[in-house]
């Protein structure tokens, strides 16, 4: 390998924009030609010649091409003027731990700041429709790695990712979001609070340039790099066959460890943790006993004793009791608990201003967080 | 020689009488009818020709001129038949002049002489009484509808020969004929209402009930949001059975509505009855505020003093939903066309159901895949300000099993309506001598006045104000369906509990959608 490079230049930033080539092929031909700049001025019939490239790639070279020299200097512009950075292979702010997956990507465009080589990482993936259990057993989670000083990795999706972000944010630690999408679009657009918080407090990521739109193809791809980027992949919330079972398929080539979070057997939400679990994943139970499988002993005590310390009159402890993270409504509550209904209504009036439920949908009720 | 006949005409739900002048001279055969008439009038003469013929009168050939006046009202409908039949035949001299004197006459006539209803009578007849004439000949189908009005005469109009019979029996012996005094219009008020639907039959639920009991003590304006199959409908239909029956007046007033559009066969049994009415949600603007060149009524002045029910609230077009918001503030639709204003009353408890996103299951994640973004177009196809004068807002789920072969008896409507009745007692002589009814009507510059807190309750919802991020709409409409929470318990002041409970029933307000 060559030495380290101090910046990059914009051939190297023309390359990196190349959709149509895959990022193990830009290396190699960087390294087959010694520089960037040598593929863009390089003449049409050479290039015909270089033989691991299929039609489809070439012809993506040959439109990249187009761009004139001042075409690149204003994409460098805006990408300054929207304070979009860029890390190319074999520079020194690259993710080491990208060095080593199969077809890395050659440059990684982000705005924040990239996480400290020596930080552990955990990627926090999920569905997008995931249910209340789900959102809150990833938001405890990404509050909880926050507190280990652990980064959360993951896709800023909605759902499982952008709660487990936001759960990071909360405890003060720091996140990466790995976009589909180039860094300077918001997607999904309901995510605008978490995407700005990551830009300023954490980071977000893509191997797209500035203005590729969030394209469906685009996201499997970038699944690798957020498992590539962590050590470990944790599963909230997946149904059998989805998105986000392809991010533990990468992990698992890249050799990464699995963790998935149990749900109910009947809860088709997860269907998909349940059955890594059968395959041999690792059992999410508690942050503690999962930090310990990191071998990593923080200092939680002091969070398993906070839920403790709810000192709850009779009937609230009685409705309390009734509730868990699945959403109950009011119906439910009212069979179970036999209370009049003024009763059950005060009670749950007041469990909702200690902040320990919250209702989630008209008159749909679940345990709220207590930190 | 010359006649003239008495006969009516509807505008809006109002009616203004008409005199058909008929008169026959020499000269060419003719038939000429004068007075702005729409087609169906002019369609008239062919219609009377054949009926005369077919009740075997024989005219001889000529020049009739017949004249409906005043000439400034444009004459549509098919009441004319009948007078401007009666018309010429007295200018021909067939039927002395003194025989119509004094009676109202309306009815389409069919070829073979036969009289057959029409739509409008309850409105002529009540004009007729109002400008003092004591007899209306109307056709036997609507003679029921003709009794609702008090103290007047009814000849039953069977054809076009036994109504000259009649008249004529009338004129010798007018004794024989006793005005009406709505006798069965009264018979018809004790019968029991909607008696296919009963709350009775709705087993579990409880929290539904509970809220459709409120909704229909303040009249207030209900949303039920929840899966298929929840019982949304039934819910609905179930409220209009515990209403009050309709005051005299009021009755009156809606038989009119029913009258105008010809559809005083579903009130004629039960008058007293409070209307329900459940358009489907494909309804046109026109079908649902009243409309035409000179507007019918729609559907939200069939279901005036009663439910309008509107099932898929989401499905409705935007345009028909929008409509709705001033009738629903003024209680009556302003109709404004080329040939004037019609008023026609629209004064609604308006009840609507919908699903909580497109597939109908969230939030069981288990059956519903649809995502945030989804639910939350799903919902915005509601406007706000629709939303906004929707008092009560309540989730349904599907009863279990069990709630449903559970046999304990549940309280069936007329024990419900008696306590709503109550409850609207207490209101009535809390709005005694000002223009509203209920609790829902309460305007925000009276809401200190008669939505008297106590302490508590007060602290709790300026607490709450700020934890629920409550508009100022919003703080109204949680004080008004708690005033009617207190009032069913027959407080004074609205306490700390009625406040929780009408937090419960809020709307749909805020975001929907909470789990952040």
């Amino acid at each position: 390998m060559s030495a380290k490079k101090e910046a990059y230049n914009k051939y190297e930033y023309w390359l990196a924009g190349i959709a149509a080539l895959p990022g193990r092929k830009k290396i190699y031909l960087e390294n087959l030609l010694g520089e960037a700049k040598r593929l863009y001025c390089m003449p049409g019939e050479r290039l015909e010649q270089i033989p691991i490239l299929t039609e489809y790639e070439k012809e993506g070279i040959r439109a990249a091409k187009k761009k004139t020299e001042e075409d690149l200097e204003k994409e460098l512009a805006y990408c300054r003027q929207k304070g979009i950075m860029l890390a190319v292979w074999q520079q020194d702010t690259y993710p080491v731990r990208l060095e080593h997956i199969y077809n890395p990507p050659y440059g990684l465009f982000y705005r924040g700041k990239l996480p400290d080589k020596e930080q552990r990482a955990v990627s926090v993936v999920g569905a997008r429709n995931c249910t209340c259990y789900g959102q809150t057993v990833a938001r405890q989670i990404g509050k909880g790695l926050a507190a280990a000083d652990i980064l959360v990795v993951s896709g800023m999706a909605a759902g499982i990712d952008g709660a487990a972000q936001q759960g990071a944010l909360c405890g003060g630690g720091s996140t990466l979001g790995v976009l589909g999408c180039g860094v300077d679009i918001c997607y999904p657009a309901a995510n605008r609070e978490l995407y700005e918080r990551l830009a300023t407090d954490g980071c977000v990521v893509s191997e797209y340039p500035p203005r590729t739109r969030p394209l469906a193809l685009n996201f499997p791809q970038r699944n690798r790099i957020i498992s590539g980027l962590s050590d470990v992949v944790l599963v909230v919330e997946a149904r059998e066959q989805s998105g986000s079972l392809i991010t533990v398929d990468f992990a698992l080539e890249q050799g990464k460890d699995i963790y998935a979070v149990p749900g109910r057997i009947s809860d088709l939400s997860s269907g998909g943790t349940n059955r890594l679990i059968q395959q041999g994943a690792g059992i999410y139970l508690n942050m503690e006993n999962f930090l310990e499988s990191m071998h990593i002993f923080a200092k939680t005590e002091e969070n398993s004793c906070k839920k403790q310390k709810l000192s709850l009159e009779n009937l609230e402890r009685l409705v309390y009791s009734c509730l868990d993270l699945t959403p109950r409504n009011l119906e439910s509550l009212w069979a179970e608990t036999g209370l009049d209904l003024g009763r059950l209504v005060e009670t749950l009036g007041t469990l909702q201003e200690m902040g320990i439920v919250s209702e989630v949908f008209k008159n749909y009720y679940i345990r709220s967080d207590t930190d | 020689m010359y006649s003239i006949v008495s006969t009516a005409i509807v505008c809006g739900i109002r009616s203004v009488l008409v005199q058909v002048e008929a008169d026959v001279c020499d000269g060419m055969p003719a038939f000429e009818m004068v007075g702005i008439l729409s087609s169906e009038v002019r369609e008239a003469k062919e219609r009377i020709r054949a009926a005369i013929r077919n009740s075997n009168i024989r005219l001889s050939p000529k020049k009739i001129t017949v004249n409906l006046y005043p000439a400034d009202i444009r004459k549509s409908g098919t009441v004319f038949d009948l007078p401007i039949a009666l018309a010429i035949l007295a200018a021909y001299g067939r039927i002395p002049q003194e025989y119509l004197d004094g009676i109202l006459f309306a009815g389409e006539i069919s070829l073979n002489g036969e009289i057959r209803p029409t739509a409008g009578i309850l409105p002529m007849v009540l004009a007729a009484r109002e400008a003092g004439k004591q007899v209306v000949c109307v056709p036997r189908e609507n003679v029921r509808e003709a009794q609702v009005v008090k103290g007047i005469t009814i000849l039953p109009g069977e054809s076009l020969g036994q109504v000259i019979a009649l008249t004529e029996s009338y004129f010798r012996e007018p004794g024989k004929y006793k005005p009406d005094m709505g006798s069965n219009i009264e018979e018809t008020a004790e019968k029991p209402q909607n008696a296919d639907v009963d709350f009775a039959a709705i087993h579990g639920q409880k929290v539904l009930k509970r809220a459709c009991e409120i909704a229909a003590s303040g009249r207030h304006n209900m949303l039920m949001l929840g899966s298929p199959g929840a019982g949304k409908t039934m819910a609905a239909r179930a409220v209009a059975t515990i209403l009050p029956p309709l005051t005299e007046e009021e009755a009156l007033e809606l038989a009119k509505v029913y009258s105008v559009l010809g559809m005083f066969g579903q009130r004629e049994m039960n008058f007293r009855e409070r209307p329900y009415r459940s358009p489907h949600h494909t309804i046109s603007l026109a079908g649902m505020a009243g409309g035409g060149t000179v507007p019918k009524p729609g559907e939200i002045s069939l279901a005036h003093k009663g439910v309008l029910f509107l099932d898929e609230l989401t499905e409705f077009k935007r345009p028909v939903l929008e409509v709705l918001r001033q009738p629903l503030e003024e209680r009556e639709i302003r109709l404004v066309r080329g040939s004037g204003t019609y008023f026609y009353p629209a004064d609604i408890m308006l009840i609507a159901a919908m699903n909580p996103c497109s597939c109908g299951y969230f939030p069981d994640r288990n059956r519903c895949t649809c995502s945030k973004a989804m639910i939350e177009r799903h919902l915005n196809k509601i406007s706000r300000p629709l939303l906004d004068r929707m008092d009560i807002c309540v989730e349904v789920s599907r009863p279990a099993l069990w709630e449903l072969t559970n046999s304990q008896p549940e309280e069936n409507s007329a024990l419900i309506r008696s306590r709503v009745a109550r409850t609207q007692t207490i209101q009535g002589e809390r709005f005694a001598g000002s223009k509203i009814l209920y609790n829902s009507q309460i305007p925000p510059s009276a809401i200190k006045d008669w939505c008297a807190m106590e302490a508590e309750g007060e602290k709790l919802l300026s607490e709450s104000f700020e934890r629920l991020e409550l508009t100022a709409r919003g703080y109204y409409r949680v004080l008004r369906v708690a005033r009617t929470i207190a009032d069913m318990e027959g407080a004074v002041k609205i306490g700390r509990a009625h406040i929780y409970e009408s937090l419960l029933y809020r709307s749909i307000d805020r975001k929907v959608w909470d789990w952040e």
